[in-house]
C-alpha cells in the first residue's frame, strides 16, 4: 500500500522591496529571497541570495484566516475559518503564492509547511521580523517526512463541489488524504456519485461533512480538538511516533485547547515559535492520548511517542 | 403541574467524566431538603433608584440563615455550614449586568459572615464565568482586602481555566465541540460553593435560579444547547450539577431577589421587564427553592398579560422576543427542575416543600 509522505519544505519569502532593504532581511535572519526577475540582478549586485520567481506560474491562495459572518444564518455558531489546505492538498507539488496581506505572514508560512507545500509568501514589510521568526522555527524542526494520518480516504475529482467537501473536511479536523482507489486501511473511503455519497448531498458540503463524521463516528477519529473552533490539526506519523501540526486562524491566542489523538503516546513534545513550553495534562487512557496546550498563537507542533 | 413538564422528549446521549467521589451526604440537597426561607423586607431596595438597603439586607441575611439552620445566633447559623479551613466559593450571577445580577451588598454580607467565623478573605473566592460582564459590577468595591474576585474567561471561549479531566461530553447538533468542561478553581481550589443567582425569567431555562447559575455557570461551553427554537437546557442543567465535586461541594444556596426579570432572561438591557419582590430566599436544595421561583415568574407574567414560561407555542426566532413578552425564542424548559428532582438533587412536589416565610 502506498502510503503518501508529508513532504517537508520551507517557504519561501518573495520580497518586492530593492535591495535597500537587505539589512532588514539579514537581521530577520532571511537569507535568500525570491523577486520578480526584473528585480534580480540589483539584488545580486548587491550580493544577497535571491533567485527569479514567475508568479503567474503559481497557483495562488487565499489569505487564511476566520471571517465571522455574524449576520449569515447558518446551521453552526462555527466561524468561518478560511484555510488552503484542500488546495494545498489538490496541487500535490505544484507551486503556489500567498498574498498574506498584514499579520497574515505567519499563518502563511505555517499552513504551507504543515502541508508540506511548496511555496512562496509575500509579505507585508512590516510583518518581516515576525515573518523571520517562523522561518527560523520551521527549520529547527526536525525535518524527518512522516506519512500522512488519516480517517477518510477521498477520491478528488478536480470538482469544485469536491474542492468545497475537502474544505469542510479540514475545517472539522476529519482527517482525510487524497486517494486515486479504495484504500481498505481507511475507515472510510469517500467517492462522489457513489451510491451512498451522491453527488448531489455535497451540494450542502457542511451537511455532507456533518453525514460524513456520523458515518466514521467520533470514536474512530485519530484526532479531536476541543476548546476552539478555529484551530485546524494536520497529523503524520508511523508505527512508533506522531507528528501534530496545530494552526490557529483565529488570529488570537488560545488558551488551554485540548487534544486528543486515538493511539497511546505517554511523551509529548510540544514546539512553539515562542518558546518550548510543555504540554499540560497529559493522559493516555481507554486507546488514547489526551493533552493541553496552555496557549496557543499562531502554530504549534507537538511530537509524540 | 403543568402536562408540559411531564414529558420528556429524548434524552442526549451525555458521558460524564469525573474522577471526584460523592460525599456521603451532597452539599444539593443537603442537610435541609425541601426546606426554603423566604425573607421579604419592603425597604430591602428602593424601586426608584435601585438603591439597596445594606443595614436591612444584613438583617434579612441574618433572619433567613438562623431560621434555615435553627441556629439563634448568626456566627452559629453560618458555622454550622462553614469552617474557618474552607476555601469558599462564591457563585454569582452578572449575565445581565449591570441591570441585574447578584447584588454586590448581598454578596458582601455573605463574605462579612464568612469571615466573621474566621474564614480569612484570601480563602474566598467571588467568580462568575464571563470577565466583561463580571466588570460590569465591581464586587472588588465591596468586599474586603484579600478577597479574590475571579472571572473565568477572561476572554470569551478560552478554555484554560477550566479542568481537562473534568466534563461532560454529548452532541446535541453536531456541533464539533462536544465538551463542557467544569471550572477548574472547583475542581482543584474550592472546598464549599455558595450559590447566589437571582430571580429571573429564562429565554431557553423557563427560569434561571439556583439550577441553571450552578450549573451553566460553572462548565464551559454550554450555549451550544440552544439552536433555533430547540433547547436542551431540560436535562443539560440536572447533567451539569450533577458532576462532581460541583454536587458535593455546593453548600448553601442563597437566592438575591431583591431585583427580578420577567422576561427577557437571563439579561437585562431595560428595566421594562425588571421587578422587584424585595426578598431573598435561603436554602441548601435548590429544586425546591427553584420550584418556588417558577411561581414567582409565572405569577408576574400572568399579571403582566404574558403568557406561561410553560407556553411551548409562542416561538419566534429572531429578536422579537426582547420587546415583546408573549414572544419567546426557544421553547421555554422549565420541567428541568423536576427533571433535577428525578435526579436526587431536591424536592420538586409543592406540597412537600417547607416554605418558611418571614417579612421583615
Amino acid at each position: 500500500m502506498f502510503l503518501p509522505i508529508l513532504a517537508v519544505a520551507l517557504p519561501g519569502l518573495f520580497w518586492e522591496q530593492g535591495p535597500e532593504t537587505a539589512e532588514a532581511l539579514k537581521k530577520a535572519g532571511v537569507e535568500c529571497i525570491h523577486v520578480a526577475s526584473a528585480k534580480l540582478d540589483a539584488w545580486k549586485r548587491a550580493g544577497f541570495c535571491a533567485t527569479a520567481a514567475d508568479l503567474s506560474s503559481y497557483e495562488k491562495l487565499a489569505q487564511p484566516g476566520v471571517e465571522y459572518r455574524t449576520d449569515v444564518a447558518s446551521a453552526t455558531r462555527a466561524p468561518w475559518v478560511i484555510s488552503n489546505a484542500w488546495r494545498l492538498l489538490r496541487a500535490r507539488a505544484k507551486p503556489v503564492y500567498y498574498d498574506a496581506g498584514k499579520g497574515r505572514a505567519e499563518l502563511c508560512a505555517a499552513e504551507a509547511f504543515a502541508y508540506g507545500a511548496s511555496a512562496l509568501v509575500g509579505i507585508d514589510p512590516a510583518d518581516l521580523d515576525r515573518f523571520g521568526d517562523m522561518l527560523r522555527f520551521l527549520k529547527r524542526l526536525d525535518s524527518a517526512a512522516l506519512p500522512v494520518r488519516a480517517n477518510i480516504g477521498f477520491m478528488d475529482d478536480g470538482s469544485p463541489e469536491a474542492g468545497e467537501v475537502m474544505n469542510l473536511f479540514t475545517r472539522r479536523n476529519l482527517l482525510f488524504r487524497i486517494v486515486s482507489a479504495p484504500d481498505p486501511s481507511l475507515d472510510l473511503n469517500i467517492r462522489l456519485g457513489a451510491p451512498e455519497y451522491p453527488r448531489p448531498a455535497a451540494a450542502n458540503p457542511s451537511e455532507f461533512a456533518s453525514m460524513v463524521r456520523r458515518k466514521l463516528t467520533d470514536d474512530k477519529r485519530l484526532l479531536r480538538i476541543y476548546g476552539s473552533d478555529v484551530v485546524i490539526g494536520r497529523l503524520t506519523g508511523d508505527g512508533s511516533r506522531v507528528r501534530l501540526h496545530l494552526l490557529n486562524y483565529g488570529g488570537k491566542t488560545v488558551e488551554g485547547l485540548r487534544v486528543r489523538l486515538l493511539g497511546h503516546y505517554p511523551s509529548a513534545k510540544l514546539s512553539t515559535p515562542g518558546s518550548d513550553a510543555a504540554v499540560s495534562d497529559l493522559a493516555t487512557a481507554g486507546g488514547a492520548t489526551e493533552f493541553s496546550i496552555p496557549s496557543l498563537d499562531t502554530y504549534a507542533v507537538v511530537d509524540l511517542r | 403541574m403543568p402536562a408540559a413538564a411531564a414529558a420528556l422528549p429524548d434524552t442526549p446521549k451525555y458521558h460524564v467524566v469525573s474522577a471526584f467521589q460523592p460525599k456521603a451526604r451532597p452539599g444539593m440537597p443537603g442537610p435541609y431538603p425541601g426546606s426554603v426561607i423566604s425573607v421579604k423586607a419592603e425597604k430591602s431596595i428602593d424601586p426608584e433608584t435601585e438603591k439597596v438597603d445594606a443595614a436591612v439586607v444584613a438583617e434579612m441575611v441574618r433572619r433567613g440563615m438562623t431560621a434555615l439552620t435553627g441556629e439563634p445566633a448568626a456566627r452559629d447559623a453560618w458555622r454550622k455550614l462553614f469552617s474557618p479551613s474552607d476555601v469558599v466559593g462564591i457563585k454569582v450571577n452578572c449575565s445581565g449586568a449591570p441591570g441585574i445580577c447578584s447584588h454586590p451588598v448581598v454578596v458582601a454580607e455573605i463574605v462579612r459572615n464568612l469571615v466573621s467565623i474566621d474564614v480569612k478573605p484570601a480563602q474566598i473566592y467571588i467568580y462568575e464565568r464571563f470577565k466583561n460582564q463580571m466588570d460590569e459590577v465591581r464586587y472588588d468595591r465591596y468586599v474586603p482586602q484579600g478577597v479574590n474576585v475571579v472571572a473565568v474567561e477572561t476572554t470569551r471561549s478560552q478554555i484554560g481555566n477550566y479542568d481537562p479531566r473534568t466534563y461532560v461530553e454529548v452532541d446535541f447538533f453536531g456541533e464539533e465541540d462536544t465538551r463542557s468542561n467544569l471550572v477548574k478553581l472547583v475542581s482543584e481550589r474550592f472546598t464549599k460553593i455558595i450559590n447566589v443567582p437571582n430571580m429571573k425569567d429564562h429565554g431557553a431555562a423557563g427560569v434561571t435560579g439556583c439550577l441553571k447559575n450552578i450549573a451553566y455557570g460553572d462548565f464551559s461551553n454550554v450555549a451550544r444547547s440552544h439552536r433555533n427554537e430547540k433547547t436542551n437546557t431540560l436535562s443539560f442543567i440536572g447533567t451539569l450539577a450533577m458532576v462532581e465535586p460541583l454536587r458535593s461541594i455546593t453548600t448553601l444556596q442563597v437566592m438575591d431577589g431583591l431585583r427580578g426579570v420577567w422576561h427577557g432572561g437571563p439579561f437585562s438591557p431595560t428595566r421594562k421587564f425588571r421587578f422587584y419582590p424585595k426578598q431573598m430566599m435561603f436554602g441548601t436544595d435548590p429544586v425546591a427553592m427553584d420550584r418556588l421561583l417558577i411561581d414567582i415568574i409565572d405569577n408576574k407574567r400572568k399579571a403582566e398579560g404574558a403568557n406561561s414560561v410553560w407556553d411551548r407555542t409562542h416561538v419566534k426566532p429572531g429578536r422579537g422576543y426582547g420587546d415583546d413578552p408573549n414572544i419567546q425564542r426557544f421553547i421555554r424548559e422549565p420541567g428541568h427542575i423536576e427533571y433535577c428532582s428525578k435526579l436526587g438533587l431536591g424536592l420538586y412536589d409543592r406540597g412537600k416543600i417547607q416554605l418558611k416565610e418571614i417579612q421583615l
